[in-house]
């Protein structure tokens, strides 16, 4: 466990499970809390259900059974979550998702529309993440005109323009090279020290390594939970 | 970026689908456009008759095929000049003629010469023909410019040589671009003795018009009055079988143009089910997605239906122009012809986009963004 968590948490799941049609629950009852500024890695095999929790966190799919809760907020409760996916959290995924028919300036602007903001703010946000993301220059760039390693970074400007208290990320480094996921990784330690909480599910021990604390998955369950300052040995599943 | 800036920019990074949206609307306007302006042009010059005498109202027989098969006779004609506030009734017969290949349907209209001023007839040039002459006749100055006649000319019609006793002004151009003759004669030459085609009728001073149409109508049942354009139904039902072929297939056209654009439509939310699903994951309501959906649909049904405009003009004037219609079509752009193709568009648009944006409404984000 972090000593971040000493605060009350950011996240929080009670009890959460998630099922899909077949014999194998995505996710079998989990129990974690995430503290505010904490930069954790969600590792396991594939189909362990890392990205189902993630889907979760982000509000783009619902618990079968337990509670999600984010900044407080049950997530079940939310009557629009629309303004919680623009407003509170940040996604980036894998294959960035860029929509192909804009430049990198309005990719980064999309989730600004709805949150009242006009067309000169929009742009004046979108400028000021790309430049924090060393991409001054490339505003009018189409993402086919684009690196990997610049279109991860405008998927991470996109996530970050509204200001989300949380960010996550689905395989962020999966279809980078070693040193794009290097800078990558150097532009999220960078993010998480100036507050901002990351989760982002990977199954790169290398990618894992950078964050304070790793959550091992297995079977839709957390089989440990390490700190990077306190390593233990990986526990029994956590069935709490 | 505005959010129409981003409707303009997904419409021209599929140039090919959003042209065939358009090219699809705009085939649909077309057709309704160029079915309403030739009907509508149909419509007028079958009306513009009424508008030929200087009558309050015009009366013929009740519910015939067409205004030129309209029989009042003399006994009838008599009721109506003696039917209280009625100042005067001038019966007329007309008919139309194939002159020449210029003047496939030239209207010759049979009056008596003591009628002539209460039609409103002005000989411009010469004099009226005699009452009870057979040979004689009158052009309207759009017809004698027209033909290249003048007084003392000899004009063929109905089978025989007419000499051309004057020119007259109706100020009306349908009547301007006709021919008067005897009645007596024109009955003659159709085997309709006593018959006239139509009645237009003065109202007395100090009468109001529609009690007295209306004391006609209740009088002679057999008869109905006109008093405007629209009413000409009434006494020609070729329009109002013109005007539900027309809107039959307004709808027919409505329907295709809208199974098009519901198709095209699918296709394109299903090549876009990801960047849909991306747009909700990042935060965008499902109304704002279904909104870009239909706001793009929309932009281009307006394009469509202004090229479809334009088509129309195009298309009517080659139909207008080829020997088989030249003289008979007569397109009549009107306001209502714009608005049509502009309602075409719309309605055909959202019938189309009914299912598409439903779907679009109903897509789980994470869905959507694992949509392979």
């Amino acid at each position: 466990m972090s000593e971040l968590l000493a605060a009350a948490p950011l996240v929080e799941l009670k009890g959460v499970t998630r099922v899909f049609p077949g014999p194998v629950p995505a996710l079998a009852g989990i129990e974690l809390e995430v503290g505010e500024g904490e930069m954790v890695a969600v590792t396991g095999p594939s189909g362990c259900g890392k990205s189902t929790l993630l889907h979760l966190l982000a509000g783009i799919d619902s618990p079968t059974s337990g509670t999600v809760r984010v900044a407080g907020q049950n997530l079940a409760e939310i009557a629009d979550l629309s303004t919680y996916r623009r407003e509170e959290v940040g996604l980036v995924f894998q294959f960035h998702n860029l929509l192909p028919q804009l430049t990198a300036l309005s990719n980064v602007e999309l989730p600004m529309f709805g949150a009242g903001s006009g067309r000169r703010q929009r742009e004046s946000r979108a400028r000021e993440l790309l430049a924090a993301v060393d991409l001054t220059g490339r505003e009018r760039r189409l993402p086919t005109e684009l690196s990997g390693g610049e279109r991860q970074r405008v998927a991470i400007a996109r996530a970050l323009v509204n200001d989300p208290k949380l960010l996550l990320a689905d395989e962020p480094t999966g279809s980078l090279d070693s040193a794009t996921t290097s800078r990558f990784l150097e532009l999220l330690r960078r993010l998480n020290s100036e507050g901002m909480t990351i989760v982002m599910v990977t199954h790169d021990a290398d990618v894992a390594a950078h964050a304070h604390r790793e959550i091992k998955m297995r079977d839709g369950l957390v089989i440990a939970d390490e700190s990077r300052r306190d390593v233990a040995a990986s526990g029994e599943a956590r069935r709490d | 970026m505005t959010f129409f800036g981003l409707i303009l920019r997904n419409l021209w990074s599929k140039k090919a689908r959003s042209i065939g949206l358009a090219f699809a609307v705009a085939i649909a306007v077309m057709a309704v456009v160029t079915l309403a302006v030739t009907s509508s042009g149909l419509e007028q010059s079958a009306a513009a008759i009424i508008s030929v005498g200087k009558a309050d109202f015009t009366v013929a027989q009740k519910g015939v095929a067409d205004t030129l098969s309209s029989a009042i006779d003399e006994q009838q004609l008599a009721t109506l000049q003696h039917t209280p506030g009625v100042a005067s009734a001038v019966g007329v017969l007309v008919e139309t003629e194939k002159i020449n290949a210029q003047n496939p349907v030239f209207i010759e209209i049979g009056i008596n010469p003591s009628d002539l001023a209460a039609f409103g007839v002005h000989v411009v040039a010469g004099t009226a023909y005699s009452e009870t002459a057979a040979h004689e006749v009158m052009l309207g100055w759009r017809a004698a410019a027209n033909l290249g006649l003048g007084v003392g000319d000899k004009f063929q019609a109905n089978g025989t040589t007419n000499t051309v006793t004057g020119i007259y002004s109706t100020g009306n151009t349908f009547g301007d671009a006709g021919a008067m003759f005897p009645l007596p004669a024109i009955q003659g030459y159709n085997r309709v003795p006593g018959t006239v085609t139509l009645a237009f009728v003065k109202v007395a001073p100090g009468a109001s018009i529609k009690p007295v149409a209306a004391r006609i109508n209740h009088d002679q049942p057999e008869l109905t009055t006109i008093l405007t354009a629209a009413e000409f139904g009434r006494a020609d039902q070729n329009l109002v079988y013109l005007q539900a072929a027309v809107n039959g297939s307004t709808v027919l056209a409505i329907l295709i143009g809208a199974v098009i654009v519901g198709n095209t439509m699918l296709l394109s939310l299903i090549e876009r089910t990801r960047e849909f699903g991306l747009l909700r994951a990042v935060g965008w309501t499902r109304r704002r997605t279904v909104g870009l959906l239909l706001s793009e649909s929309l932009l281009l049904a307006l394009a469509g239906a202004v090229v479809g405009v334009v088509l129309a003009f195009a298309i009517t004037a080659i139909l207008s122009r080829l020997p088989t219609l030249r003289g008979v079509l007569h397109p009549n752009f009107t306001e209502g012809a714009f608005w049509r193709a502009l309602l075409t568009a719309l309605v055909m648009t959202l019938i189309g986009a009914a299912y598409p944006t439903a779907r679009a409404a109903s897509l789980s984000p994470l869905r959507a963004l694992s949509y392979e």
